[in-house]
């Protein structure tokens, strides 16, 4: 009999098994892959991702193996900003959310899956959690209702069954304990983006660079082996027609977000594997818990990739569910207080907010004037910059940033207007331009 | 090819994208060819595999035989494949009018102001025909606690009315419809001019004189509307290279007037007097030249909250810096004698400079400027703007005023807003009995905390023909993913309205969350 049974051993269920270790608890945790192993994602982590690691002692290990930066450029319609997020929000974050500030970071990095997670279940191990892996559950023991064990198998093992007080879905978007269960999708925002990515050798641009023209974007960002991780994406309606060849598209989208870009990954970047993609992460939330289980990271909300957010997202939920957890565990309080306390963080307004935000963002729509125009107002205003960087990255929320007072004085301090920006001219046109399918 | 440690990962790569290869699957999967299927998936990427862990990769060939299964695997694969939205249509009206923000409208492109103003209509008529406009609603009749609209489609209501601004229900009181007639008769409607010229009547001296005497403070003037009065007191106090420090959230007409005076704005958070402090402090470190005015509201009208002013007026006393609060809807509806937060705070006579408006209590338009000061009065009759330049009160809203604040200050005042405070009470004990969020304190605006905006506006459609008229604000008035619905408590309503409302409004709530099949809460983080 174990205190919690972890199903998935990535970013939600290696952090929430190692947290619930270190606690003193008696953790299992299993993964149908082994580890070092790579799972769909562009694996960028923004400051406050970074800073979990680092406040749970991980942090050094990756870092000895990956490229870090503080600054970003963002760069909407040719209007460049560049700034980092500020210290200060990181701090307001860890303590309005985790009640406790240790350990901020302002660095970023994008860190393979196969590095990272192999770190995750390493450091998990060591806590003194039960790590198995290339062990697959295959049903959830349930009595009276309430989730009690599970039953599952090594390859070529025999089905084997352990039973806990909690079982924790930590197993991704498409989660089994969902499925188990008969779980309903709540919040759903069908419209999301495609997104195909390589990693490239050859050139070194320094701090990540993220670029958007009319519906598709690229970013590029340096990763481990000495590689950029290079990324394209769009509105998912064009997916099929990108679909028709995608190495050409690909090529394609860079050349016509960052025509500088796209030179430089022609002329000098070698591709070092294939080209991954997909276009499955149209936005849902699960109930969080139940009777004997629990969800965690993607299997709990699921979102499109545009803001590269669903990793630090489950370091967040394996912070709260691990204190929340441990709390009932210890007989501090009851079941329902530790979930009704996980479920208000993660069902909250701030919450709500930014899911609006991800998913209209995910949508691609050709920038509007008013948005341009407030890139344009927010050049040279630089704690403003970093508050926008802040707000988007989920550090700071929507509501602070998106006010009426905050945009109306964005506006009068500018020190730029739109005639310095070639996209203003004959914006009508351009706009409509951008409506085309660029792959069709 | 990838080193790793002791592990040499080879990656192949002209393998082929995994989209074409679920493609390549999919139609072997209709030929029933289960050896291309099984072939096929041996090809998919490692990262595919262990993302998409309900798809068998491994045991594709086991699904010869389970009809069941197979249509099971080809939805899943499919659902991977084809972009969400084609499985899930939309109404794009609806989806249009619920995703977008008033603040998507504020810089519109284009040199014809006539023409770029259309973008923003599309939006409100999107609104409107999904019936999620809140605004502009009419009156049919004189509302009390109950009133008779239609909305701008020209649809009809009637409900337990929470949309006037009459906290101590004064527009039924005879009294006060005595006084209105009373100056009609006098003076006519008309005030003849700007207030400098020969606007106002005696019963503006004695209505000066009587709000003098409620706020504590003996030198009044008088403007047309609230608003005028916000905007015309900072604009005609600050100069360039003044400093505003103004709680993020206080009132439209006191940040537009502070953006008006200068760009020196600091917004600071709010009701944290800590930070204005900070904020003063670093100020003065290199600026004690210039002046600096802090501004705030009383209760807040959205949040219904409302700072330390003793602390606030004592830190700007210590910087050289002058405090202005707004008391708009606290002066007359609570507070010992109606003296509103001023008066709670036992601070009637020692702040700097109070503003009001006379149109949540007092039963008019209307507002006023206040401090001990007669030469700043003088200043800001001149300089203010909107009271030089606007004509007066006219005579029967200054009467009206007048008596609104005889009433206030007699035996009945306080027995009226004994009378609003148990249904305010009413209100919230339902509310929050009924698991839902008042927010900020007992006073006669009651914020319904809603949160999301897609929640909110559907559930003000929803509640449009339930019987209840609850005013829903969100961006700009409030910031964006706060959206709530504004109750505002008025003395005529009884108790068991007050729960009847809280009871049709939760259902509202409730019916738009299954509709939109929500499950976001509203703690704030
Ligand atoms: C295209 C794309 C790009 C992205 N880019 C970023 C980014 O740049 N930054 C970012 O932060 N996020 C990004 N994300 C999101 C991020 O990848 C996910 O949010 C994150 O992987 C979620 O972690 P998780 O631990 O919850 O789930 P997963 O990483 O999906 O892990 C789930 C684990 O559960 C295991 N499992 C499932 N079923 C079973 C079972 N029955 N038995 C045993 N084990 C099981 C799986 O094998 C898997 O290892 C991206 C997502 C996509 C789609
Ligand atoms: C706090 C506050 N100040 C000022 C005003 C403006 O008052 P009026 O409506 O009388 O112009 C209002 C009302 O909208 C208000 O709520």
């Amino acid at each position: 009999m174990y205190d919690a049974i972890v199903i998935g051993a990535r970013c939600s269920g290696a952090s929430t098994a190692l947290l619930l270790a270190r606690r003193g608890h008696r953790v299992l945790v299993v993964d149908r892959s082994s580890f070092p192993s790579d799972v769909i994602s562009t694996h960028f982590l923004w400051p406050h991702g970074m800073s979990y690691l680092n406040r749970w002692g991980l942090l050094d290990e990756v870092l000895a193996v990956t490229p870090a930066h503080t600054t970003v450029e963002v760069v909407n319609d040719g209007i460049s900003l560049t700034g980092s997020v500020p210290t200060e929000l990181l701090h307001e974050y860890f303590r309005d959310l985790h009640g406790d500030d240790s350990g901020v970071v302002q660095s970023y990095a994008s860190v393979r899956r196969r590095v990272l997670d192999e770190i995750l279940v390493g450091a998990a191990a060591k806590a003194g959690a039960e790590v198995r892996t290339n062990f697959t559950v295959r049903e959830l023991i349930v009595e009276n209702g309430q989730v009690v064990g599970i039953r599952g198998r090594a390859v070529g093992g025999e089905l084997v069954e352990e039973r806990a007080r909690i079982v924790v879905g930590a197993d991704g978007r498409n989660s089994f304990v969902a499925r188990a269960l008969a779980l309903p999708k709540y919040d759903e925002r069908p419209r999301c983006t495609f997104a195909y990515w390589s990693y490239w050798s050859g050139f070194d641009l320094g701090p990540a660079q993220l670029h958007r023209r009319g519906r598709l974007a690229c970013a590029v960002v340096p990763t481990n082996f000495n590689q950029n991780m290079v990324l394209v994406w769009g509105p998912s309606e064009w997916s099929r027609e990108f679909r028709g060849d995608v190495p050409g598209n690909y090529q394609k989208a860079l050349d016509f977000v960052s025509p500088e870009l796209g030179e430089v990954v022609r002329t000098k970047g070698t591709r070092e594997e294939r080209i991954y993609g997909t276009l499955d992460q149209s936005a849902f939330l699960r109930p969080l818990h139940g009777p004997g289980w629990v969800l965690v990271g993607d299997a709990e909300s699921a979102k499109d990739q545009c803001t590269a957010i669903g990793m630090t997202h489950a370091f967040r939920d394996a912070e709260l569910v691990s204190v929340a957890l441990d709390r009932w565990l210890r007989g501090d309080a009851s079941i329902d207080e530790a979930m009704t306390a996980y479920g208000d963080r993660r069902r909250s307004q701030n919450a709500a907010a930014y899911h609006d935000y991800v998913c209209t963002l995910a949508e691609m729509r050709p920038y509007r004037h008013d948005e341009l125009q407030l890139f344009v107002a927010l050049r040279g205003n630089q704690q403003e910059i970093d508050r926008f960087i802040a707000t988007h990255a989920d550090v700071a929320p929507v509501s602070e940033f998106f006010q009426a007072s905050n945009l109306f004085l964005l506006n009068d301090a500018a020190k730029e207007s739109s005639a310095d920006h070639p996209v203003f001219e004959n914006f009508a046109e351009t706009s409509r331009s951008y409506q085309q399918n660029l792959f069709a | 090819m990838i080193h790793q440690g002791d592990d040499t990962v080879t990656i192949e790569l002209d393998q082929r994208e995994d989209g074409e290869l679920i493609g390549i699957i999919l139609e072997a999967a209709h030929r029933r060819d289960f050896e291309t299927m099984t072939r096929t998936a041996t090809e998919v990427s490692e990262m595919t595999r262990n993302w998409a862990t309900h798809i068998p990769w491994d045991d594709l060939a086991s699904l010869e035989g389970d009809d069941d299964e197979l249509a099971q695997v080809v939805a899943d694969l499919t659902e991977m494949w084809e972009p969400a939205h084609l499985r899930n249509p939309v109404d794009p009206d609806e989806e249009y009018a619920l995703d977008k923000n008033a603040y998507d409208f504020y810089r519109p492109a284009g040199c014809n102001l006539l023409t770029r103003t259309e973008d923003f209509y599309g939006w409100v008529q999107a609104r409107r025909r999904t019936e999620t406009w809140q605004y502009s609603r009419v009156l049919e009749a004189a509302p009390d606690s109950v009133a008779q609209i239609t909305n701008d489609l020209g649809r009809r209501a009637r409900g337990i009315n929470f949309n006037s601004q009459d906290y101590l229900s004064f527009n039924t009181h005879p009294a006060i419809r005595e006084a209105a007639a009373r100056a009609m008769r006098d003076y006519g409607p008309h005030s003849a001019g700007s207030p400098m010229v020969l606007g106002n009547t005696r019963i503006s001296d004695d209505l000066e004189a009587a709000l003098g005497d409620l706020v504590g403070l003996d030198h009044v003037t008088l403007f047309p509307t609230g608003w005028a009065a916000g905007f015309g007191a900072v604009v005609g106090l600050v100069r360039q290279s003044d400093h505003i420090l103004i709680d993020r959230l206080a009132h439209s007409c006191l940040q537009q007037g502070a953006r008006a005076a200068t760009r020196n704005v600091v917004r600071y958070e709010h009701l944290n007097v800590e930070a204005v402090r900070r904020h003063l402090t670093e100020i003065r470190a290199t600026d004690t030249r210039n002046g600096i005015l802090v501004v705030t509201d009383g209760l807040f009208s959205v949040d219904a909250d409302w700072p330390d002013l003793v602390t606030l007026q004592r830190v700007c006393r210590e910087h050289d810096a002058t405090l202005l609060v707004d008391v708009a809807h606290d002066l007359g509806s609570m507070g010992p004698g109606g003296t509103g937060v001023l008066g709670m705070q036992d601070l009637l006579g020692s702040v700097d400079i109070v503003m009001g408006a006379f149109s949540k209590t007092f039963c008019s338009n209307g507002g006023f400027v206040a401090s001990n000061s007669p030469a700043l009065k003088q200043y800001i009759k001149m300089f203010g703007g909107s009271h030089f330049f606007s004509n007066a009160l006219s005579p029967v809203q200054t009467a009206v005023v007048r008596e609104a604040t005889r009433i206030i200050r007699s035996a009945e005042g306080d027995v009226l807003r004994a009378r609003l405070f148990t249904a305010i009470h009413a209100l919230r004990d339902e509310l929050t009995g009924r698991g839902l969020t008042c927010m900020g304190e007992p006073s006669p605006i009651v914020p319904l905390l809603i949160g999301n905006e897609k929640l909110a506006r559907t559930a003000n459609r929803l509640l449009f023909d339930r019987g209840v008229l609850a005013f829903m604000v969100e961006f700009p008035v409030t910031p964006t993913g706060s959206s709530r619905f504004r109750l505002q408590v008025q003395a005529g309503h009884r108790p068991e309205e007050a729960r009847e409302a809280a009871r049709i409004i939760e259902g509202a709530i409730a019916d738009s969350r299954a509709y939109l099949s929500s499950a976001f809460g509203s703690a704030p983080r």
